[in-house]
């Protein structure tokens, strides 16, 4: 039964009225899973993170530390917001708001079940990719406004891998639409029913992680913030409750990528014993711990040392992946 | 292209304290870095004068906190060629260990803090901060304290290393031993350090000439010179110290020779706890020092961890009337203009950090 239906049922009015409550209805929904996942993720990367480097982690506030992020949330949303005198005021109050919206939203069309989704949208993947192009236009808006020299640098480099992952990615979702015939998600995960395109195209599957690891600023990509160069990058110039909304942001895109993942290449929701939207989350939640080990032990790359990487290496593969995936499975 | 000047600190990540550099950049390639020192400036030359003789050794290990023994001990062994005083062969020896160990401790951190400034998220700097606190502990078993020890008089030590001493560091050594080649395995085997560290920030041989560099930047370069052979001190000559050098001059050149010290340290260690003699390793106490200067000017220099530092005293009767310390560092940092032009900016953080900056020790 889906969402609708059992709004429909309950209030039983018109059909506008029933989607549009239903909508709202997912749309809380998917704020919990959100906030949730970021809360409890977050918690979850420290400690893990700690475990590697010999240290406790949070211990102090709640069992386990539990709720040390919150107390941290507390702390910055009490904080004073400063705009520096360089900044575009209106650009930097909006662009951290709109990159977390436009983050949200695609998770908002990812279905999470057969029953449990927004809207069965026919070009769903078309959508979602081109509403993800948006991050880095943001994230370029971002640091361009803040009118600092290293979130100007943090703002160059943000295109500069725009151009060096964003094409390979688009190529190998352009074999997942090839090989299901269809831009429905519903259909991709149908598709992998008897096998999981991870086993089919493994290639497209190595080149659209690393795109996607990219695409979330981790590690050994993340040199949009490079602490270690830029301070923090876009972010530098952020003053406290947007550096929380910079931090909501970075695990929803974490989900959203460990989504992305876990639909295109794992067979979505499919598997047995546990609901639907358990198993989306649980291999989200798997691919995220995956990305924190590699996070755990990489260093940064070099901004021109991507774009080549890029080019030479994720750009080729991408059209074998295309080549392959049209010549066996068309 | 218009040429944009970024500046980089004084308070930065990956400045290493407080030190301050106006980058110029042409698009995203260093044309010139012009470092500004002093913000951690705090006259320990002009402290040191108004003090007596013994009384100045905890400023001085302040100066180098990464490596406190090994300023301390130039500083005393400074004092005792001015005033002409013998050190006993234990001593020596006990003073070798220790200094030694003080390396382990100093090199160990700066791995990790390299990783740091590759843009790691402190995993091999929290591994190498385990095992120099492993170090520490040694050294606080020897000395009574984890870092700053003030351990040294005039002709020996405060107090003589403890029973089983031995056993404990040899047992140490043989765990550090193995972890060495993890760190390599950790840091040479992976293709985006190798890309990093290779070929960048390459010093040539006669540019570490002309820029007079010390320490591990001059030898990466390929200038075997180290005060251990070149002028030894101690027992250096009984344990048949070598050098470790390397022709590249870049990056990596400086981080393997780190790491091969690291290896000549535990040789160096175990070779002395093999011939430490028996006898007295104790120092004059404080209050029995004939404050009786024999030689006027004095010139004392060291291999400490970050490089060749020198110390220039002339001599009082009473407390020294001049001090002047010639900072490894300070010398080092002197060339990073010449180290980073041409190359990117973000790989400006790992040249500095392979100088082993300590802003305490520039601006003393």
């Amino acid at each position: 039964m889906s969402i609708d239906n059992i709004i429909g049922s309950a209030i039983g009015s018109s059909s506008i009225l029933v989607s549009l409550a239903g909508l709202i209805a997912y749309g809380i929904i998917i704020a919990i899973v959100i906030f949730a996942f970021s809360y409890f993720f977050g918690w979850f990367e420290r400690k893990m993170i700690a475990k590697a480097q010999y240290r406790h982690g949070p211990t102090y506030v709640g069992k386990y530390g539990i709720l040390q992020n919150f107390a941290d949330l507390v702390k910055l949303l009490a904080k004073e917001i400063i705009i520096p005198a360089n900044a575009n005021r209106f650009l930097i109050s909006l662009a951290p708001v709109l990159l977390v919206a436009v983050n949200v939203f695609i998770i908002f069309l990812i279905p999470f079940s057969p029953a449990l989704q927004a809207s069965n949208l026919g070009l769903g993947l078309l959508i979602i990719f081109v509403v993800l192009g948006f991050t880095p236009i943001l994230l370029f808006i971002t640091g361009f406004a803040s009118g600092n020299k290293f979130a100007d640098i943090s703002a160059q480099r943000s295109v500069l891998m725009l151009i060096s992952y964003e094409l390979p990615m688009i190529m190998v979702v352009a074999s997942i639409a090839l090989v299901t015939n269809s831009y429905s998600i519903n259909s991709i995960i149908a598709a992998q029913s008897k096998l999981p395109f991870a086993i089919l195209m493994p290639i497209g599957l190595f080149v659209f992680f690393i795109a996607m690891l990219a695409e979330l600023e981790r590690p050994p990509f993340d040199t949009r913030e490079a602490d270690s160069e830029l301070i923090a990058g876009w972010l530098t110039d952020i003053s406290a409750p947007y550096y929380a909304l910079a931090l909501l942001l970075d695990y929803t895109r974490m989900l959203l990528g460990g989504l992305l993942i876990a639909i295109l290449f794992f067979g979505g929701w499919s598997g047995p014993f546990l609901p639907a939207p358990v198993w989306l989350l649980v291999k989200a939640f798997l691919i995220a711990v995956f990305i924190t080990v590699i996070r755990i032990t990489t260093m940064r790359m070099r901004i021109d040392k991507i774009l080549k990487f890029g080019w030479v290496w994720m750009m080729p593969l991408a059209l074998i992946n295309l080549i392959l995936a049209y010549i066996l499975f068309v | 292209m218009a040429i944009t000047r970024i500046n980089v600190g004084p308070i930065h990540p990956s400045t290493h304290g407080v030190l301050r550099l106006v980058v110029d950049l042409d698009g995203d390639t260093i044309v010139k870095v012009e470092p500004h020192v002093g913000f951690l400036h705090r006259g320990v030359e002009k402290l040191v004068e108004t003090r007596m003789y013994m009384q100045s050794p905890p400023y001085m290990e302040k100066i180098d906190y990464m490596a406190p023994m090994s300023v301390q001990e130039l500083y005393v062994a400074t004092v005792e060629a001015a005033l002409g005083v013998e050190v006993s062969e234990r001593a020596q020896y006990i003073r070798v260990i220790l200094l030694e160990l003080q390396r382990l401790a100093s090199h160990l951190f700066w791995v990790g803090s390299i990783c740091n400034d590759l843009g790691q998220l402190f995993t091999t700097f929290m591994w190498g901060f385990r095992d120099r606190d492993m170090v520490l502990r040694l050294l606080e078993v020897a000395t009574g304290q984890r870092m700053f020890y003030v351990n040294m008089r005039l002709g020996g030590l405060v107090r003589d290393i403890p029973e089983g001493f031995d056993e404990e560091v040899l047992e140490f050594l043989d765990y550090l031993e193995k972890r060495l080649p993890e760190y390599e395995r950790y840091t040479e085997k992976n293709p985006i350090f190798m890309q990093r560290m290779k070929g960048i920030g390459t010093l040539g041989r006669e540019d570490a000439k002309d820029l007079g560099v010390t320490g591990q930047v001059l030898r990466a370069s390929g200038i075997p010179y180290d005060v251990r052979k070149d002028d030894p001190y101690y027992v250096y000559e009984k344990l048949n110290f070598s050098p470790k050098y390397s022709t590249q001059g870049d990056n990596l050149a400086r981080f393997k020779v780190r790491m091969q010290e690291m290896g000549e340290s535990i040789r160096l260690i175990r070779a002395a706890f093999k011939k430490i003699p028996d006898g007295n390793a104790l120092g004059m106490p404080i209050k029995l020092i004939t404050p009786n200067a024999k030689n006027r000017i004095v010139t004392v220099s060291r291999e400490n961890p970050r490089g060749e530092e020198m110390m220039y005293m002339v001599a009082d009767p009473q407390r020294p009337y001049r001090l002047s310390i010639r900072a490894p560092t300070f010398i080092n940092l002197a060339a990073l203009n010449h180290m980073a032009q041409g190359n990117r900016f973000a790989d400006l953080f790992p040249i500095l950090g392979t100088l082993d900056l300590l802003m305490a020790d520039v601006d003393r």
